[in-house]
């Protein structure tokens, strides 16, 4: 049999090198497609009742706060959010937070969304989907100080709110660093004020009251760095597999396209 | 030369992995060890300190040893703990004490006292399952002398370590009163079951009656029954002889320990309520013992208050009883630490976490009982721009 000539070679090899293309691509593709957690049923399917019961304790601004009959916050709008995203209508059901997993557990709501910290110890009974929001501690200076973290911070001042988490973390951070000065106040608000001022280096305080000062002083150039996570989920029941799907998914294209963080920077 | 058999090959290797294995396993540390120090005893200034802890299920008896050693350097002479009967006498009549004993020597060479609660009823002492729903809170009337014989073996067992022992808890709550509507002349019953057979075997015993949950519930609540209420009916069904002291419960939820007490409001000085109601029945030379108190700082409770109120109102709570409360023997807080973390607002009223490490509200009860911190302020002052 005759070799095949050398272009015949670089022609089978071409269509050899396109053809792996393709299906890498393609593969690529498939896997892409696969994982994206998109509800394999239906929005009425999900939700019989043709509504989305979200239980929800308005006690915790900005995240929920109840006026009358209104409901606002944090919470509020991102439950909307994926309620539109789903095309299904939504239903609030304000609650205590005692209450919120037991009502989830016996079916009276669909989700819950209520600042709850993700809690794998619940996970025989409850699904959380992504983190949307950090509530940890967080540490706030000037935006000129050279601290980039808990370490930096021997030889200098910190401030918290007596007796708050804040207060136990600085405590433990003293038997591992050079030592600094502690300057405890009976508010997170002063323990920040104290650095706006310059009389302490740093506050170390949770990322909620941190975030509502700051939007509060605009006018202070500050920047903050996580110090530990508390990181708050939608919960969904454990077998509710689907609505997990779609919800999660939701949360996630949220955190890619920007639209959550439009949400936080409205309440923060 | 004969090739190897498969077995010789692999030999050497299935050695060596097993030398490997038993090194590793020779360095594996071993589960700690709760040997007895030299008795220790407790430095205090403020003898009324007291916390009530949560070690009957705790599964490492060096846990045990270390929350009672944090205990003592708290500066606390008394704790507060469950000692549950169906876990000492799951058979009528078989015991096994070693829960209760490993708490029992650890107390005692911390140089703590242990005011020991009662409760808990075994399978084999409640109503019959078949003919109605019980609960491990349920104790029909016809178990009562079987409740008492323990109680009465537990008080021999442990005199001279654990004298003061409590009748029950919360009775004037239908949860702690087996899910049925609660009955004060039912506990009545109970007490006087009790009191003769324990002093029998222990002269030094005290009675405590048994601590009424802070309640409002009216009369015939499902729930329960105003504390206030339940204390008179006690008096009046005539409990006064078989109680040598009584047990109070008193939280302060969102107001400080100073705020007047009311009969229709829950705060801490509820407790002279319940004293007053003592001295109208000519039984207020009875020693009062507080053994839940203390405020939340969890961020989502709505009985809570912020976590520099819950250390300054804890501290001010004790200098308040010592100055104004001379009827009270010891002041316990709840909880100084859970085994693990209930992931609820009830981590929030601990002192210590599970993990051992001491919370700020710790360090100021330290600061009061051993007396460094007299007078001395808990935070600065707001700054001033």
């Amino acid at each position: 049999m005759a070799r095949p000539t050398r272009a015949v070679r670089w022609a089978a090899l071409w269509m050899g090198v396109t053809a792996a293309v393709w299906l890498v691509v393609g593969l690529l593709l498939a896997v892409r497609w696969g994982s994206i957690e998109r509800p394999s049923v239906s929005s009425r399917t999900l939700f019989p009742n043709g509504v989305m019961r979200i239980g929800i304790d308005a006690s915790f601004p900005p995240f929920a706060v109840a006026t009358g009959d209104d409901l606002y916050g944090l919470d509020v709008d991102l439950g909307k959010a994926i309620g539109l995203r789903l095309q299904i209508p939504t239903q609030f059901v304000n609650m205590g937070y005692d209450g919120l997993y037991d009502s989830l557990l016996s079916e009276q709501v669909d989700v819950l969304i209520s600042a709850l910290p993700i809690d794998y110890s619940r996970s025989r009974d409850f699904r959380f989907t992504l983190p949307y929001f950090n509530a940890g501690l967080v540490l706030i200076r000037d935006a000129d100080q050279p601290i980039e973290g808990m370490e930096d911070l021997g030889g200098r001042s910190v401030s918290f709110e007596f007796g708050s988490d804040g207060d136990l973390v600085a405590r433990a951070w003293l038997r591992r660093i050079r030592a600094f000065e502690t300057r405890p106040y009976e508010t997170p608000d002063y323990a920040l004020d104290a650095v706006r001022l310059g009389i302490s280096d740093a506050a170390l305080v949770d990322a909620v009251s941190g975030r509502l000062y700051l939007r509060a002083h605009r006018e202070w150039e500050a920047r903050y760095s996580s110090v530990n996570d508390v990181l708050y989920g939608v919960a969904v029941r454990a077998d509710d597999r689907e609505l997990w799907r779609a919800v999660n998914g939701i949360i996630r294209t949220m955190l890619e396209d920007g639209s959550l963080e439009s949400i936080i920077a409205r309440w923060f | 030369m004969r090739p190897f058999h498969p077995i010789q090959r692999f030999l050497p290797h299935v050695v060596r992995l097993l030398v490997c294995w038993g090194c590793l396993t020779a360095l594996m540390p071993a589960p700690p060890r709760a040997p007895l120090e030299s008795p220790r005893t407790v430095h205090t200034q403020n003898p009324e300190v007291c916390v009530h802890t949560r070690l009957i299920d705790e599964v490492y008896e060096w846990k045990i040893q270390r929350s009672l050693q944090m205990v003592r350097e708290m500066g606390a002479t008394t704790i507060v703990e469950f000692f549950p009967w169906a876990y000492a006498e799951p058979q009528e009549g078989e015991y096994d004490w070693e829960s209760f004993d490993r708490i029992a020597r650890h107390a005692k060479n911390q140089g703590l006292q242990v005011i020991a609660r009662m409760g808990l009823v075994p399978a084999w002492a409640r109503a019959d399952g078949s003919e109605r729903a019980t609960t491990l809170n349920y104790l029909p009337d016809d178990s009562f002398d079987a409740f008492a014989t323990f109680v009465a073996t537990f008080a021999a067992r442990y005199a001279g370590v654990m004298d003061h022992i409590i009748i029950w808890n919360e009775p004037n709550l239908s949860f702690e009163w087996g899910y049925r509507p609660v009955d004060p002349q039912d506990y009545v019953r109970m007490l006087k079951a009790v009191y003769q057979p324990v002093h029998a075997a222990n002269p030094q015993a005290v009675i405590l009656a048994a601590p009424l949950a802070p309640t409002l519930e009216p009369t015939g609540s499902p729930n329960g029954l105003d504390d206030l209420l339940y204390l008179e009916a006690l008096y009046a069904a005539g409990a006064a002889p078989y109680f040598d002291a009584l047990a109070m419960h008193t939280y302060g939820f969102t107001e400080p320990p100073e705020a007047e007490p009311e009969s229709t409001a829950l705060n801490f000085r509820r407790a002279e309520l319940l004293h007053a109601i003592m001295a109208e029945y000519d039984d207020p030379q009875k020693p009062v013992f507080i053994t839940e108190s203390g405020w939340n700082d969890h961020p989502r409770w709505t009985k809570a208050v912020r976590p520099s109120e819950r250390v300054a109102y804890t501290v001010r709570a004790f200098e308040w009883a010592k100055a104004e409360w001379p009827w009270m023997d010891r002041l316990c807080v709840w909880a100084l630490r859970y085994p693990a973390n209930t992931r609820g607002y009830p981590d929030n009223f601990t002192l210590i976490t599970p993990d051992f490490q001491a919370t700020p509200i710790y360090y100021a009860i330290q600061a009061y009982a051993r007396g460094w911190s007299q007078g001395g302020r808990l935070w600065l002052d707001p700054p001033a721009p």
